[in-house]
């Protein structure tokens, strides 16, 4: 629970700190609020951590979006040499430091598995980007750091090499990247001097084409890069070596796509606490967690039965009255006619429409190991424990999805990843990808992300 | 992609290569696809037997006997700790089963490892396994020892035929190491079988004496069978009406629901022994946890009272002291992991 917020704080403060470059909204800067404050502390620690305190460096921006990409492959076909390549060719235009194979490959996160993959421990800068850079080490590894928010793939590079061509389990590759929820990738075809059949290597751009399609990625449009990973890592043949790397990471900025940043999206902000201010009115207090709001703006309070179209008369921060808010900030905010009653914590004030109350959705869970302080014992179908989404807290009841062979007897045990289908007693408001913790007791016993909605309000 | 470009591509062009004794493009293809054999393998195949595809196939099964080892022999250095445990159960024990095969009992465990969890979902890689499990099970023979349940020797297991899961009838062409090197040139990863066990036994000369194998896997991607947990475990059953009972469908059922529940709990806690040997309360001995994975146990009785209220109400124990089922043996593998393995008193 605690880790999957502070993953989503850091992420936030990334992007605070990245915004002032060009932030329009002067105040930030002169008050000093506590998600500003938390910011530099990332920042800082975030810094240490890197060895990135050479003077040369500190002229790091983050001004450029930011996005996480993977690579994925097979064993032998150069992921490391190719994640090298990169970060020695983007390190000559100074948008990296050269990390080399020895360094990639001797990370003992890499090593030990189940351990949570440190999801920068490469990362390098484009024209156009910042990327950070993982290693997808296996599946059931990935999916955990997903679904615990420990790491985390926008996009993905299919690495492919030429003397080989698609693997059987290239096949498993893709539909990892489909069940994470990648929409696009990019395919390096490694390999390419060791091929001197120029149909050969066709054959494989043909194959994975095929491939691709079979799988629902735009097969016709998908860039494939054909070159040498290790010719770039060795400085020779920049024909197939260096030029094909920023070929990729062209295509890299040019196909995939960033996902919008949390104050593009629309306005959120899950109530912690009411308040009756007499004489004003209703002042719900929470920490808005996407999008922006202005005095005056339509919103829409939602969930635990309830749908409240109001309008907000006030924003209020450390006292001080607002005319705006954003994503981050930890505010008041007035409501127009609506009685304290009303509302509850849990609820969230929303852009109109823009999200909906449900009552039965699909996730994919991990259910913790007892040595992550879960659960000792298997449980079954029908487990109710508590479902702890935003701020709201809500009892649950957990069944397999339709369809599911011998549902009845089937049993979930500490450490796997499984799909469920949760029925709520309240309705809350949610959507395809919000997460979500599951405790029983004072335990958490399971993280998990929504994947499908089943029942609305 | 393919297929419209193959299309496109004029006739002359086949012929053109042909005569040059390069590979066809569009044959290569067409072997990979009923091969998956890598796409240098295939070319090679192709520019050695004359752009024939049936001499291609004849041409890659040979070399994959050579190329196999090499590549097993370069992989060999590797850890290969990921993977799945399979369970063959070919006849579940007294009570099942036609003919001369009828009442015996047979059975095999398999640990196949590869080093990344993609191969170990790869269809390729279940077969595999399926079939040397089926293999296990087929080849077992009744021990002399005092345990039931016993490792199969790996060299006479990597030696022996194989015998496929899904059609029997086959003739075997193939011996379980040639069949893990064949895959390993498919996939590239190094593939080792870990460890084998088996149960085969004859039924019991006596007519009241029953022996029953139960199994579960936890954590199946492709086939039930295989998971990345997974234990046998065999119950003995005496009874002075056990033919009788037996020979119910209804009775057999609910057995084999009592089995299924029985492995689960196995596979679900922390089973570590049969019954506590000091008679103390223990969480790791079956006999003492909660039967949580069966169903009807309202009061949250553990697996000893299950066991014996089960045996009652069924008809199977009138005579509590001398009727009765019990557990006697399991085997439990983790991928990867250490054995657990019990006997009972």
């Amino acid at each position: 629970m605690f880790r999957s917020q502070l993953a989503t704080v850091n992420a936030v403060a990334r992007r605070f700190q990245s915004s002032l470059g060009f932030s329009t909204c002067s105040r930030r800067s002169t008050l000093p609020s506590p998600p500003l404050a938390s910011t530099s502390k990332t920042t800082l620690s975030w810094v240490a951590r890197r060895s990135y305190a050479d003077a040369a460096s500190s002229k790091f921006s983050r001004a450029k979006p930011h996005m996480n990409i993977g690579t994925i492959g097979h064993v032998d076909h150069g992921k490391t040499t190719l994640t090298a390549a990169i970060t020695k060719v983007l390190a000559e235009k100074g948008g990296a430091k050269f990390t080399d194979y020895s360094q990639i490959d001797k990370a003992p996160e890499e090593k030990a598995r189940g351990i949570t993959i440190n999801s920068a421990h490469v990362e390098y800068e484009t024209d156009a980007r910042h990327y950070g850079h993982i290693d997808c080490p296996g599946h059931a590894d990935y999916i955990k750091n997903m679904i615990t928010g420990a790491a985390q793939m926008d996009g993905a590079i299919i690495v492919v090499s030429a003397t080989d061509g698609q693997m059987p389990q290239t096949r498993e590759h893709l539909l990892l990247a489909r069940q994470v929820g990648i929409k696009k990738l990019v395919v390096f075809i490694n390999k390419v001097d060791q091929i001197d059949d120029k149909e050969m290597l066709e054959l494989v751009e043909m194959e994975m084409r095929d491939l691709l399609s079979t799988y629902n990625f735009e097969g016709d449009h998908t860039p494939i890069i054909m070159g040498s990973a290790l010719a770039a890592l060795e400085g020779r043949n920049p024909e197939i070596g260096a030029e094909k790397i920023k070929e990729l990471v062209k295509a890299c900025d040019e196909w995939l796509e960033i996902p919008p940043r949390d104050l593009e999206k629309p306005f959120l902000m899950p109530i912690e606490d009411v308040f009756s201010i007499s004489g004003r009115g209703t002042v719900c207090t929470g920490r808005v967690e996407r999008g922006t709001i202005n005095k005056g703006d339509e919103v829409e309070v939602l969930g635990l039965g309830e749908n409240i179209k109001t309008t907000v008369t006030g924003i209020e921060m450390f006292h001080k009255e607002l005319d705006r808010g954003e994503a981050g900030d930890n505010m008041g905010c007035l409501l127009r006619g609506v009685k304290r009653e009303q509302i509850r914590r849990g609820m969230v004030v929303i852009q109109p429409g823009s999200m909906k109350s449900v009552k039965k959705f699909q996730a994919q869970i991990y259910v913790l190991t007892k040595d992550e302080g879960g659960r000792y014992t298997p449980f079954m179908q029908n487990y109710r424990p508590q479902l702890f989404l935003r701020t709201a807290d809500i009892t649950v009841s957990l069944t397999f999805p339709e369809g599911t062979a011998d549902a009845a007897e089937k049993m979930v045990m500490p450490g796997d990843n499984v799909e469920m289908v949760l029925d709520l007693v309240h309705d809350v408001a949610a959507e395809v990808g919000s997460r979500f913790t599951l405790r029983e007791g004072n335990k958490t016993i399971g993280t998990g992300i929504v994947t499908k909605i089943l029942e609305l309000a | 992609m393919l297929r419209s470009s193959l299309r496109s591509q004029p006739v002359f062009s086949a012929a053109r290569f042909y005569s040059t004794g390069k590979p066809d493009i569009k044959l290569v293809a067409e072997l990979r696809k009923r091969t998956e054999v890598s796409l240098t393998k295939a070319r090679e195949a192709l520019a050695a037997s004359g752009n024939d595809v049936n001499a291609a196939l004849d041409w890659l099964e040979q070399d994959l006997a050579v190329s196999g080892a090499k590549k097993a022999a370069k992989l060999e250095g590797r850890t290969a700790n990921e993977g799945l445990v399979g369970v063959c159960v070919l006849s579940a024990g007294s009570g099942s089963g036609q003919g001369a095969g009828r009442g015996s009992t047979r059975a095999a465990m398999v640990e196949l490892n590869c080093e990344t969890d993609f191969v170990g979902r790869n269809e390729l890689f279940g077969r595999l396994l399926a079939d040397i499990a089926h293999t296990a099970a087929f080849i077992a023979e009744p021990a002399d020892s005092e345990d039931l349940l016993v490792p199969c020797p790996l060299d006479m297991l990597h030696d022996a035929p194989l015998i496929s899961s899904t059609d029997p009838s086959v003739q075997a062409r193939a011996t379980v190491a040639s069949a893990i090197r064949d895959t390993i040139a498919k996939v590239g990863e190094k593939i080792s079988l870990r460890r084998a066990v088996t149960v085969a036994r004859q039924p019991f000369a006596s007519n009241e004496l029953g022996l029953r194998v139960a199994s579960y896997v936890h954590g199946s991607v492709g086939l039930p069978s295989q998971g990345r947990i997974g234990t046998l475990a065999l119950l003995a059953l005496k009874s002075n009406s056990l033919r009788d009972v037996l020979s119910k469908p209804d009775f057999l059922a609910d057995l084999e629901k009592l089995e299924r529940s029985i492995a689960r709990q196995i596979v679900g806690f922390d089973t570590q022994m049969i019954q506590s040997s000091s008679g103390e309360e223990t969480e790791t001995a079956l006999y003492q946890q909660p039967f949580m994975m069966f169903a009807d146990n309202p009061q949250g009785e553990n697996v000893e009272q299950v066991l014996r209220r089960w045996a009652k109400e069924k008809g199977l124990a009138t005579n509590p002291e001398s009727e009765g089922l019990e557990v006697i043996e399991f085997k439990k593998w983790s991928v990867g992991g250490d054995e657990v393995s019990a006997l009972g008193a």
